[in-house]
């Protein structure tokens, strides 16, 4: 008798279980949601083991995503906010954490992006993952990315949105920077993130 | 439009001609001069880079750059890059269009001549050599410096040059 009680049991915690997994809006599974709902808590790891969104509370984020083969847009796009880090004195640079998420795990090594970034601002973390991981978290700030083969002898390239996130200290998203932002444009928008905590 | 008009107006188109023969006559790369060229330093053990310039045709007809060399890289292409709604495509071109007394601008973000497989790293001062054969298949060589991307910007955030910027957006 007890056995079937607990059978039973098993049962409907199971079926309470599927019952809220299907409960999830349809809706959710499709495109991005619009700029306001965008971002969330991410976690992918650098040379130094896993960086979380999380661990970086309190610090205004900026988040980039590329790859390092990028020859044009990528090194543009962090020559210019490498610049607006270079202008901040030390206790702002201590409140401000920039990420570079690559959108080409395959080619793109931690020790690659290490490299990488530190060309630009030995302050910045370049962060991979599997390409699973690398889709959720550029899903959640609506990034798109696509492998191209467009017949050239260097090999594929990654198309990729060339915005830089501004994350506010709370971790929620702040701003999105269109590409080419001059540095005293991203200056300004570091400072109006820290001012929302 | 009077007679008088019109021979003035003859006349011009005459003169024309006339003064722009000797240029017509010339090959496309004597017509074309390149202006401003830099190849980008690109961070330590990245071995792809861009070569930018500007191209300006004093010919009164449309030439073309179809073909970019370099000894110092194992590839050299001609691409271009499109905004997409905020996604950037990188792509190869056949050729590179230069207006009749227009100019072909090749900058980063845009046009440029994509340099695949460096075969050593590039350092401040350094040149490489970069053969442009245009339509016609006159060529002209032009030593590219190199330019570290920190350079490069702040030459962009000249007084003047700021204006353009603002335009972009």
């Amino acid at each position: 008798m007890k056995k079937i009680t607990i059978g039973i049991m098993v049962a409907l915690a199971l079926l309470l279980f599927w019952v809220l997994l299907m409960r999830q809006p349809a809706g959710e599974h499709g495109q991005p949601g619009p700029a306001e709902t965008r971002g969330g808590d991410f976690t992918l790891r650098s040379t130094n083991g896993p960086v979380a969104l999380h661990d970086l509370k309190g610090k205004v984020v900026l988040l980039y995503f590329g790859y390092t083969f990028c020859p044009d847009i990528c090194p543009t796009s962090l020559g210019f906010t490498s610049q607006a880090l270079a202008a901040l004195d030390k206790t702002e640079l201590d409140k401000v954490q920039m990420l570079f998420v690559t959108v080409d795990p395959a080619r793109d090594t931690l020790e690659k992006l290490k490299s990488y970034t530190a060309y630009f601002h030995p302050g910045i973390i370049g962060l991979s993952g599997t390409p699973e991981e690398i889709a959720k978290v550029a899903k959640l700030y609506g990034v798109d990315y696509a492998k191209q083969n467009t017949g050239s002898a260097g090999g594929y390239v990654v198309d990729h949105s060339a915005y830089t996130y501004v994350i506010a200290p709370d971790g929620s998203l702040f701003k999105s920077l269109d590409h080419g932002t001059p540095p005293a444009q991203v200056i300004e928008a570091i400072h109006a993130a820290m001012k929302k905590s | 439009m009077t007679n008088k008009f019109r021979s003035i107006r003859i006349a011009a188109c005459i003169m024309g001609t006339l003064i722009a023969a000797p240029v017509l006559a010339g090959s496309a790369a004597e017509s074309i001069s390149v202006n401003d060229p830099f190849v980008r330093i690109v961070p330590p053990g990245m071995t792809n880079t861009g070569a930018f310039m500007v191209l300006k045709n004093a010919d009164a007809k449309d030439h073309k750059l179809v073909k970019a060399e370099s000894s110092a890289s194992k590839v050299t292409e001609l691409h271009t890059h499109t905004n997409e709604g905020g996604v950037m495509k990188m792509r190869p071109v056949k050729d590179i269009e230069i207006k009749a007394n227009g100019e072909a601008v090749l900058k980063p973000g845009s046009l440029h001549v994509m340099m695949i497989g460096l075969k050593q790293e590039l350092k401040e001062g350094d040149n490489v050599t970069v053969t442009l054969t245009f339509e016609d298949g006159s060529s002209k060589k032009v030593e590219v410096p190199a330019r570290k991307i920190q350079t490069e910007m702040k030459m962009e955030m000249k007084p003047g040059m700021m204006h353009d910027h603002k335009n972009m957006h």
